[in-house]
């Protein structure tokens, strides 16, 4: 296994080093997988954690708090995710003839009676570590508490675009693991067999194959699948193409990126706030059809509607070079201006409709693991990584934060780039590489 | 004359057999599915971790079914290399229940290819609600214990409270732990009899005869399937004698949904070909339902619906032995070895005799030590951190025991199958079934007395874990005994249709605690010999 699907519940190989550290066994690749598998499909089969439950299993595992989850949940969680990670692991391990030999070995006699003494004493000072420890654990979950959604994406359905690779797949994974139902888009068979191969049986996700650089062809692909508006309770549209390296003159490449970064989600929008599955007909007059911001008779005048805006909410994926030009990959960067403006656009005329069945969320991310970056040595340190950003978006979106630029140190660099003016501009990215991504 | 027997597990096979004793030919349908062959003969189960390729596969599946998740209510699972048993995913399975939880089996031999082995009979006090007494039903036990070979004692406390068992083999061997607490009990024995609980030896059906080439050679597999086919299967024993006999006639890939008849007449069958996948119809003259309590009871319900639309497709009963184990630990054992080799199941058995009504005198229970199985479940549950548990357990592991009770059932107004009418290809059964309220003060009164036992034997109880209803895989009482159209009579035979024979556990109008194969196939026997043919 080459990446984990699930952190939440799957351990990295580092995390289950230190587990067979603490649990005093010797680590086996082969059983690594078997147990990356196993929790593969634990988001599906066991119950979810929630509030401090999920604030524990959030951090990452090392000995020293493998030592004190373990007390915690044994005690207090016992279908915490790492009740399911340690008992894999031991199950694992039992089952393997040298793993058994080495779990199995144990003092005899007045040996046994002395080591059970001292295990004891082990434990006694394991738990005096582990209160206040916990204590702290519970401060700082507390403390928190104010600045995290309530909200949950739980049982919702949520549309994802681009979800084959990058940061439309993190936004998927994140979803499922999060116990949403997720609608993904893929742009051909290959990438759609490739991600069923990795999907966990039980995952429950619908993959649809739309192209979305042809004109009308995404909201076509929602319709053959029967996919009704109402039901998505979140469209988060991640798909994007950059044509690096390519000059601004080249038309075509120019009018392919502003198809799929930009007019693909207006196409979307006019289907996902028509009433009813109404859609305007002949795909050329598609993106020309005005929005209906009436509520529509299934939601209007529902108090739940009122408490739950994230029923409609649509989410746009944009980008931080929104703000400026770039040589030879303007086409991008223009896109994405287009569509924040666009979306903030959408998003002014709902606000003005009074409509709060409909939400618009920018997200304008900065500098994170992408297909479209290069990596280099530094990338580890200065890039967010997509799983995060993936899980910052969801909770902006869910807490109905309008614009997210996760990470925002990247934000406000842009910010002064851009004051500095284009000369500064100018040399500063004259040393970028253009190169060809998709 | 088309005789044909439904099910080829037990009951069904010692049906064939009598009958063939009486000189009739019988066609048996079966699904019949087939299990893969055992690995490695010989090999214990520990050391099978070594032997077999890929051995994560082999004892917990390929998927990792096998795996028992933390906070799950069950100790164990069925080992997923073995396929007699049904998932409730499979095509073929036909219950719904949302509080009853079956096992069930399509495979040669049935729910035996699983057994716990332990071979016990009812007595006059158990069938006390039957309307067949124990000298009725004991001719038909002696046959069965000839034909399956019981290893057992000739002489302990339980004896005179076990009649109707007639060893033929010398006990297993007890393991060191087994041995311990045997000899504990012989010495407390006086200061014991006011608790009204008895140790024993185990019966069991199993061989032991060290001349004989199928003698248990204590691998410590039977959950994983005796590979030298050591203890009692049908598929390979019953079943193999019926073939000796050129009047029979095993017809496999046949799932039995129903019955047709003629004013009140059994005049066919309508099955599920399991190959072709396709429903046909066949007529015979005489049927002898033995597909398991379950499944006898589908095949009737959707009977009765298709001949007599004036009375409820619903049983007038469902039964189950509710389990409890008592875990413990033997102090004196601690930091003791584990015996090399063992038999896996229980080589003491317990019986807790007293007068509790309605309910029998005797409750049976088992007495296992731990020998060979996965442990995880074990190390999760204990009250400490993996770390320490896991360390404990295997310096206490020689010393962990556990007793299981099966609590007996009566027929109670509200368990009961059901006929689902929701489309499909045929109507499913619904189990409605909740616990008695009142066996609840029996089972806390009787767990309290073994603990209070166990606590004199030097040994200390830890909790109690208590199965989900339907885990008991003692399932009766669907087509009991008794009076009324949904009913059979002392024979087995069906009070509605004149023809049709109840030849399992459907029949039992209550469950006593004790084992029920035996009973199952003297049972089986009984009614073949008697029915009017």
């Amino acid at each position: 296994m080459t990446r984990l699907l699930f952190p939440l519940w799957q351990p990295d190989e580092r995390a289950y080093r230190a587990i067979c550290a603490y649990l005093g066994i010797t680590p086996r690749s082969s059983l690594y997988d078997r147990l990356a598998e196993y929790l593969a499909n634990a988001p599906f089969r066991f119950t979810r954690p929630y509030g401090f439950s999920l604030f524990l299993a959030r951090r990452r595992l090392t000995r020293f708090r493998i030592a004190r989850l373990d007390i915690v949940t044994k005690l207090f969680l016992p279908d915490h995710p790492v009740r399911h990670v340690l008992n894999g692991v031991i199950a694992l391990h039992e089952c393997d003839g040298e793993g058994f030999r080495e779990m199995a070995a144990s003092p005899v006699g007045w040996r046994a009676l002395v080591s059970m003494l001292g295990w004891a004493l082990r434990f006694g000072l394991s738990v005096a570590v582990t209160i206040p420890w916990l204590a702290c654990q519970f401060l700082l979950y507390v403390a928190g508490i104010p600045f995290r959604s309530k909200a949950r994406v739980a049982g919702m359905r949520v549309l994802v675009t681009g979800v084959n690779r990058g940061l439309g797949l993190d936004l998927m994974l994140h979803c499922l693991e999060q116990g949403a139902e997720v609608i993904g888009t893929v742009r051909n068979r290959q990438s759609l067999e490739a991600l069923e191969a990795r999907l966990p049986v039980e995952a429950p996700a619908k993959l649809l194959i739309t192209d979305l650089s042809q004109p009308g062809a995404f909201v076509h692909a929602l319709r053959e699948a029967k996919i009704q508006p109402e039901s998505l309770a979140m469209s988060i549209l991640s798909a994007s193409v950059k044509h690096g390296g390519e000059s601004e003159v080249s038309l075509n490449r120019l009018r392919d990126t502003f198809q799929v970064n930009c007019f693909a989600a207006a196409e979307f929008a006019a289907w996902l706030y028509a009433p009813g599955s109404a859609f305007i007909e002949g795909r050329s007059s598609e993106v020309s059809g005005a929005l209906d911001l009436n509520p529509s008779p299934v939601t209007s005048g529902k108090r739940e509607n009122r408490k739950a805006p994230m029923a409609r909410a649509l989410v746009l994926i944009s980008s931080m070079g929104r703000w400026h030009g770039m040589p030879f990959a303007c086409g991008y960067n223009a896109s994405k201006a287009a569509l924040s403006i666009w979306g903030e656009s959408l998003d002014m005329e709902l606000r003005q409709s009074q409509s709060q069945r409909f939400t618009v969320t920018i997200v304008e991310p900065g500098m994170f693991e992408s297909g479209m970056t290069q990596q280099t040595p530094m990338t580890r340190y200065l890039f967010a990584s997509r799983r995060e950003v993936a899980r910052r978006i969801l909770a902006g979106a869910l807490a109905g934060r309008r614009v997210i630029r996760p990470p925002f140190w990247f934000a406000l660099l842009t910010w002064g780039v851009c004051l500095a003016g284009r000369d500064i501009r100018f040399r500063l990215f004259a040393r970028t590489n253009p190169r060809r991504n998709q | 004359m088309k005789v044909v027997i439904v099910g080829g597990g037990v009951s069904g096979s010692h049906t064939a057999l009598t009958l063939l004793e009486r000189g009739i030919e019988v066609e048996l349908w079966d699904v019949g599915r087939a299990e893969t062959a055992f690995p490695e003969p010989g090999v214990t189960f520990h050391n099978l971790k070594t032997r077999v390729a890929d051995p994560v596969a082999y004892l917990l599946g390929a998927d990792l079914r096998g795996l028992v998740p933390p906070a799950a209510p069950e100790l164990l699972r069925y080992p997923p290399s073995r396929h007699f048993l049904a998932s409730s995913d499979d095509p073929l399975d036909s219950f719904e229940s949302d509080r009853f939880f079956p096992y069930a089996s399509f495979a040669k031999g049935g729910l035996a290819n699983g057994w716990g082995a332990n071979a016990l009979a009812y007595d006059q006090d158990d069938m006390s609600e039957w309307p067949v007494s124990f000298s009725d039903m004991e001719a038909a036990y002696r046959t069965v214990y000839n034909r399956i070979p019981v290893a057992g004692p000739v002489d302990d406390d339980l004896v005179p409270h076990l009649q109707g068992v007639y060893p033929s083999q010398s006990p297993v061997r007890l393991s060191a732990a087994d041995q311990g607490l045997w000899q504990t009990y012989h010495r407390k024995r006086r200061a014991l009899d006011g608790s009204g609980v008895k140790l024993g030896l185990a019966r069991l059906a199993v061989i032991t005869d060290p001349a004989r080439k199928d003698a248990c050679d204590y691998c410590d597999r039977c959950l994983w399937g005796c590979p030298r086919d050591s203890i009692y299967n049908p598929s390979v024993s019953t079943l193999k004698q019926c073939d000796a006999s050129s009047a029979f006639r095993y017809v496999g890939g046949r799932m039995v949904l129903s019955l047709l008849t003629v004013e009140n007449r059994i005049v066919g069958i309508r099955y599920l070909d399991t190959k072709s996948q396709e429903l046909r119809e066949e007529s015979c003259d005489v049927v002898f339902l033995a597909a398991g309590a379950l499944q006898t009871g589908g095949i009737f319900l959707r009977t009765l619906k298709s001949a007599r639309a004036d009375i409820a497709a619903e049983t007038d009963g469902l039964m189950d032995t509710a389990t409890v184990k008592i875990p413990f630990i033997a102090l004196r054992r601690i930091g003791q070895p584990s015996d090399p080799r063992s038999f896996q199941f229980n080589r003491l058995i317990v019986g807790m005799v007293g007068h509790s009504p309605p309910w029998p005198r005797y409750l049976h229970g088992e007495l296992l030590h731990l020998t060979g199985l996965l442990y995880h479940p074990l190390i999760e549950r204990m009250p400490f951190d993996s770390r320490l548990s896991r360390r404990l357990f295997f310096a206490l592991k020689s010393a962990l025991g556990v007793v299981t009770f099966f609590f007996p059932d009566c027929i109670t107004s509200g368990n009961r199958q059901v006929l689902l009418d929701q489309g499909g290809r045929w109507s499913k059964i619904g189990l409605r079934y909740e616990e008695p309220a009142d066996k609840e003060n029996y089972i806390r009164h009787s767990v309290s007395r073994m603990k209070s036992v166990l606590w004199r034997l030097g040994c200390v109880p830890k909790g109690i874990v208590r199965s989900p209803s339907g885990a008991g895989i003692h399932y009766a009482g669907t087509v009991p005994m008794g009076q009324g159209p949904k009913r059979c009579d002392a024979t087995g035979r069906s009070n509605l249709f004149s023809n049709l024979y109840i030849a399992d556990g459907a029949a039992f109008p209550s469950l006593p605690s004790k084992s029920i194969t035996m009973s199952l196939a003297a049972h089986a026997t009984r009614v073949a010999r008697r029915a009017d043919l």
